[in-house]
């Protein structure tokens, strides 16, 4: 599959590309080139710039600085549509479809054929029906989006962006919200497209899939340009010490655990939706993982336990009653909850660091009533420095930070506040390998100084490389426990999509 | 924007926006051009006499806008502010007048009826969770009833103690009204309450992010009922004001109420506080009230006729909504 470096005329290429915004350097003396029918990684840790270059190359942002060659000639990308233009197109995580239309509409959108002024369905319908059935999907051209799974609207986006004349389609993350079946159709599909001669940049945070699906990769590093390898010539641990300049094993600290009093004792949790008769237990300084497929019910519980939701059953918190009508009643008993969507769950975007670490403690901070200015911010700035959050300032608003720093941001908002108590639902979702490795450091050194640490995550490697105890949970239900020593890969999902029940 | 945090950047704001927020930039720019503007169209704009009265005409749309900027910054809006304001000061005036209460008791039971609006609206937002547009709406027209079944004549008469503020004290010459300065004390109350009490940190964190505040631990309708009864609580405020500058009690200042419903509205877009909630200063807000009342007082002296003037407001809302909204989608 693999092409070597030098090979042919590039379909698409960026030279010297910079870009700043107010006060950072976002892109400075960055390469990229794709040949046609190429599967080209971007790989780099958030902040990397990878999102910037492809948002230059979009047609979303304007470069500063350095050119961008189109079959060899110099071309300028000033709008999305210039982009559409020139046959780049790009699927976002979040995808760009409209939910009560259906799939050929989508496809369709915004040049639907017509025959005399006339909608001509009968061509749009057979024509999506021909692109779906090259991408090997399954399901009805007149099916309304919204009734797809997430997998089927990507498969809605390639198709729309293939109707459109693709010649280099940009994906970023695609991997990031698929099982493991869903995935490896996405791969078939992108070697279908390359096929084709469709020029691939491919963005992912799992390293493990480029070397399946990518011909090349090229790393960023703070907005800089670091390498360009032939995926055949290098292995994962030369591009993890690319990317953050260090060894992959060094990612899971080495957990010794000594657990303590019971803190959180769970006794025949139910939740109306979904939950059914859940009882665990979780000690001081233990990290407990809950692993489970999407939809197995672990968010739902984590939300009972936390009181955002109705529940039946039983808690006690160190051996006392715990029955949370809401968020504040367990956040009075020292309990914190960091939610797995922290753009619409956790964070407060339009405003500072600051303020979101400090939200939640703020009458620790007050005398009369009145936040003592000095005391915050020393306080925040302890607090930056002790996480490594990567802020100019208190005052930055979170919403032009990477996922990694968010994810600390949401995590100091607890640490200030004695919590004893931690659901952490996916703590590393979006987050690069480099901000991981800090995250498991912080959820390490919390549980050495008394804490328990209820983790959900549908990533098996860390379920296995954190948890001391993990507990499977499919359809609501709490299905097997198991020690850490006993547990692997295998067994765990023997246990998750265990059917017969 | 996930590079944006590629390096920390060195000297990144000046010492005007650090003390101010980069926020009000904006809004302290169209101030200085509304100014330079109406200088050179009125030799009689740019003087102490003339600057005390914009203050004055300003004082109730300003204390209007205060109540407003606390709803709008939880991304609602409360389109019956003017007519809270105008049931307050028709029944403080009446109960003074017409049913003899002692006028501080007659003003305070005019504050209460007003808050208890304001309670209302608070109460359909959080406990039925209706859409703050509908529930202002249909408030607005219920107050606006009552003010004409409560009276339909003119109240006058008032104890002097009920226009006090409506008088003026004397600095180098110029008159300034007690009025102004009780809504330019009310700005500070409020600026210093938004910026550093747990209260103020709320009102910005539901406008942002309900869910994120609820999962924070902060009671979201309380907050939100708190809101929406304070910002009733400067509308009748206002409606003291009102009562203090116009030396009665009018329940035809409907017409001018639904103007000044707007202009409060334009003044809390023009400060820059976003309708999408979250964003916004309130000295902002008071920028932006010295704009609309700038652009009245300007255009008067140009001889402009009214309905111009109302003309040209509509005009303003509708541009500093639109830089809203283009701010907003370009992030």
């Amino acid at each position: 599959m693999s092409t070597s470096v030098s090979d042919g005329v590039a379909l698409l290429e960026m030279r010297d590309i910079g870009k700043s915004f107010p006060g950072v350097r976002a892109l400075e003396g960055v390469h990229l080139s794709v040949r046609a029918g190429q599967v080209h990684a971007l790989l780099g840790e958030n902040g990397a710039g990878k999102s910037t270059l492809i948002k230059i190359l979009s047609g979303a942002y304007a470069k500063d600085q350095g050119q961008i060659f189109f079959e060899g000639r110099p071309v300028e990308i000033h709008s999305p549509h210039d982009a559409q233009m020139l046959g780049i197109s790009t699927i976002y995580q979040e995808f760009n479809l409209a939910n009560n239309l259906t799939v050929a509409e989508n496809i369709f959108l915004g040049h639907l054929p017509r025959r005399g002024g006339i909608v001509d369905w009968k061509t749009a319908r057979a024509r999506s029906q021909a692109i779906l059935d090259t991408l090997g999907a399954t399901f009805s051209v007149d099916a309304p989006v919204s009734s797809l799974s997430i997998a089927g609207q990507q498969l809605v986006e390639i198709a729309k962006s293939l109707n459109r004349k693709t010649r280099v389609l940009i994906m970023d993350e695609p991997s990031a919200l698929l099982g493991d079946k869903d995935l490896e159709h996405l791969f078939k599909v992108v070697h279908s497209l390359q096929a084709q001669g469709i020029g691939l940049i491919y963005i992912s945070h799992r390293l493990k899939e480029i070397f399946e699906v990518a011909d090349e990769v090229t790393v960023l590093k703070d907005g800089r340009y670091v390498a360009t390898r032939n995926v055949s010539d290098v292995s994962m641990d030369e591009l993890v010490k690319l990317m953050i300049g260090r060894d992959l094993k060094d990612v899971y600290p080495e957990r010794r655990v000594d657990p303590g009093e019971v803190l959180l004792d769970v006794k025949g949790l139910s939740q109306p939706r979904l939950v059914r008769d859940v009882s665990f237990q979780l000690r001081a300084g233990e990290i407990v993982g809950f692993a489970g497929i999407v939809g197995s019910g672990r968010t739902e519980l984590a939300r009972a336990i936390f009181g955002a939701d109705r529940h039946s059953g039983t808690m006690e918190i160190s051996g006392k009653p715990f029955n949370p009508k809401s968020p504040i009643d367990a956040i009075n008993r020292g309990m914190a909850f960091v939610t797995e969507d922290r753009k619409s769950q956790g964070l407060f975007l339009q405003l500072s660091v600051k303020i979101n670490t400090t939200i939640s403690s703020l009458k620790r901070l007050c005398r009369f009533g009145i936040i003592q200015a000095a005391k915050e911010r020393a306080l925040v700035l302890n607090l930056i420095r002790n996480l490594a959050i990567k802020t100019p300032s208190p005052e930055f608003q979170v919403v032009n930070m990477s996922g990694g720093n968010q994810q600390k941001v949401v995590l100091a908002r607890w640490l200030s506040l004695g919590t004893r108590i931690f659901i952490l639902d996916e703590p590393t979702r979006g987050v690069d390998v480099g901000s991981k490795s800090e995250i498991y450091q912080i959820m390490d050194r919390l549980t050495h100084e008394g804490a328990g640490i209820i983790m959900i995550s549908s990533e098996l490697p860390e379920i296995l490389g954190m948890s001391d105890r993990i507990m499977v949970m499919r359809q609501g239900k709490l299905v097997k426990e198991l020690s850490n020593s006993e547990a692997s890969e295998e067994v765990i999902m023997s246990f998750c999509s265990y059917v017969s029940a | 924007m996930e590079a944006a945090i590629g390096r920390v950047p060195g000297v990144r704001s000046g010492s005007l926006r650090k003390l101010l927020g980069s926020q009000i930039i904006g809004p302290l720019a169209a101030l200085v051009i509304a100014i330079i503007f109406f200088t050179t169209q009125s030799s009689v704009f740019l003087t102490g006499h003339n600057f005390s009265l914009i203050l004055q005409q300003v004082m109730v749309v300003g204390t209007l806008a205060i109540g407003q900027t606390l709803v709008i910054l939880t991304a609602g809006i409360d389109l019956s502010c003017s007519w809270i304001m105008a049931l307050s000061s028709v029944l403080m005036t009446g109960l003074a007048t017409r049913a003899g209460f002692d006028p501080l008791v007659a003003i305070l039971a005019g504050v209460l009826v007003g808050m208890a609006f304001g309670v209302l609206n608070g109460w359909l937002v959080t406990a039925i969770r209706l859409p703050p547009f509908i529930v202002t709406l249909g408030v607005l027209s219920i107050t606006s009833a009552l003010v004409h079944l409560y009276t339909t004549e003119t109240l006058n008469n008032l104890p002097p103690i009920m226009t006090v503020l409506g008088n003026t004290f004397n600095v180098g010459g110029t008159d300034i009204t007690y009025g102004s300065v009780v809504m330019l004390l009310l700005y500070a109350v409020v600026w210093f309450v938004l910026r550093s009490t747990t209260a103020g940190r709320s009102v910005y964190a539901v406008g942002d992010n309900p869910e994120a505040a609820r999962l924070a631990g902060i009671n979201v309708n309380r907050v939100l009922l708190g809101v929406y009864a304070t910002a009733a609580l400067f509308y009748s405020i206002a409606g003291l004001l009102l009562v203090a500058r116009t030396q009665v009690g009018d329940p035809n200042a409907g017409g001018a109420a639904t103007q000044d419903n707007l202009a409060a509205i334009t003044a809390v877009v023009l400060g820059g506080t976003s309708l999408f909630g979250g964003r916004g200063l309130i000295l902002g807000t008071l920028i932006g009230a010295l704009i609309v009342g700038i652009f009245r007082n300007g255009l008067q002296l140009m001889g402009v006729e009214s309905n111009t003037q109302t003309l040209v407001t509509g005009m303003l809302i509708l541009l500093a909504v639109a830089v809203d909204t283009l701010s907003h989608r370009n992030r």
